[in-house]
């Protein structure tokens, strides 16, 4: 099955939040207390029971001095995925067939460690201790439904299709350079931004960290070479110096004699 | 007074024993669940009884490996600290393990290698510990969990590298160190060879 990806147009997005609601209502989340942190973003941050969000972005620039950005805030469904890559439980994370990345809370140990490995900042963990996120609404596309926030969003900012289709589409609206399209192999969200990404709260060149990207790419394979070698050496000692064998002293009396005569 | 060289003569103490078992268990299963973790392998972690149950054993034996490493420091530390030229002369022929033939400096209670080994186990575990207990309690720094993860993994590299050596070298490689393990005693003929300057201060009195 070919690569889907949901296309996200910031500009069309009237901060309805209907899309919030439908994500709440398809996954059975509830609602949670919300808070004023500065803007009119609610709730403020991602949760455990909040898989997507509009950030209410005032960006007022020189031009235009009332400019109010409402932007998705979600799990980007990454091709190279940092989480995946440094999460110790298989399948806890796992990649659907239609290219989105879904989890499975059975299989989550709880480590956290997909904290440290997202660029984005997406994965929170619910009370239960098991991390949630976007799934992009996996068991939906399986039944060809639409993700629960493209089905609702009805001014189109969110839509949901073939990835070929999605870059035509907004290639098509006047946006040469689609956010998501090479970035980490290709994202599952793709935004088509105005201005630049970091406008819109989004890394220019969103990557995984080098720490990860050492470890699993460099020095993971040498603790196979490490171990191999090891045992590898240890065979070679035997048989080629073979061990230190310290033998009674009465099969080797000339070494006696020597430690006496030092005394 | 001089030693027979046929009696025994207690090496460590029933104390070093239970933690040297401490120590060996929980750093071998550490190891093998680590590397389950690491390489995402299903049938190490079906024996553990899954991944859940194999995070809770991981944890819970670094728990063990932390109380059992820092009861060594009192154990061995001071004399893994002290070095002389006799220790600069093992280190140059390699401690005998390349050739049979080389002169083998006299050793303390423990040789040199044993002495920078012990300090490298120390120096990784100690690495391996703060940034386990980081990872285990204090997941909430992006920057300080990519910190300790990796350090957790470094170190994991260096022990599962020392452990394979370790065990060749107390195990096969050098007969008659393994009842140590055991028994804590070996023959003063063996100590006399492999410890000679631990012996003759036995012998004048100076040490036990």
């Amino acid at each position: 099955m070919s690569k889907k990806s949901l296309l996200i147009m910031p500009e069309m997005c009237s901060g309805c939040r209907a899309c919030q609601v439908a994500c709440k209502n398809w996954n059975q989340l509830p609602a949670e207390k919300t808070s004023m942190k500065g803007d009119f973003s609610h709730p403020p941050d991602l949760s455990g029971t909040t898989f997507n969000r509009i950030r209410f972005a005032e960006m007022p620039t020189e031009k235009d001095k009332f400019r109010w950005l409402f932007v998705s805030q979600r799990c980007m469904h990454c091709e190279d995925a940092g989480c995946m890559k440094i999460c110790p439980t298989p399948g806890a994370l796992y990649r659907t067939q239609d290219g989105g990345v879904a989890t499975n809370k059975e299989k989550c140990i709880g480590c956290h460690l997909c904290l440290a490995g997202c660029p984005f900042n997406v994965p929170r963990y619910g009370a239960d201790g098991k991390m949630a996120k976007c799934t992009m609404c996996a068991d939906r596309i399986e039944n060809n439904m639409l993700p629960a926030c493209a089905k609702t969003c009805h001014t189109q900012a969110i839509s949901f299709g073939d990835r070929d289709s999605m870059l035509a589409k907004a290639r098509k609206m006047g946006y040469s350079k689609v956010y998501g399209q090479n970035e980490l192999g290709g994202l599952g969200v793709m935004f088509a931004f105005k201005d630049a990404p970091k406008v819109y709260g989004y890394d220019e060149n969103p990557s995984i960290n080098e720490m990860v990207i050492l470890w699993h790419k460099y020095l993971k394979p040498m603790s196979w070479f490490g171990i191999g070698g090891v045992a590898i050496a240890s065979a070679l000692h035997y048989f080629a110096v073979g061990p230190h064998k310290a033998e009674a002293p009465k099969e080797d009396k000339k070494e006696e004699v020597k430690q006496d005569e030092a005394k | 007074m001089k030693l027979n060289d046929f009696d025994m003569i207690r090496k460590e103490g029933p104390l070093a024993i239970l933690t040297h078992w401490a120590l060996a268990i929980s750093c071998i299963l550490l190891t093998i669940s680590g590397f389950a973790f690491l390489y995402q392998n299903e049938t190490i972690a079906m024996f553990f009884g899954g991944f859940t149950a194999m995070k809770y054993i991981h944890n819970w034996m670094g728990v063990l490996f932390t109380i059992s490493l820092a009861l060594t420091i009192p154990m061995w530390l001071k004399e893994c600290l002290e070095y002389d030229k006799d220790d600069i002369q093992w280190v140059k022929v390699a401690g005998g393990y390349l050739s049979h033939k080389v002169a083998i400096p006299p050793m303390h209670k423990l040789n040199t290698g044993q002495k920078l080994a012990y300090l490298g186990v120390l120096g990784m575990g100690g690495g391996i510990i703060v940034s386990g207990f980081i990872i285990w309690l204090y997941p909430y720094s992006q920057t300080l969990m990519l910190m300790a993860h990796f350090v957790h993994n470094v170190c994991f590299i260096g022990i599962a590298i020392f452990i394979p050596v370790h065990v060749y070298l107390g195990a096969i490689a050098n007969p008659g160190t393994m009842r140590i393990m055991i028994y804590g005693t070996v023959p003063v003929w063996w100590a006399r060879k492999k410890s000679p300057k631990w012996i003759q201060e036995v012998e004048e009195g100076k040490s036990h």
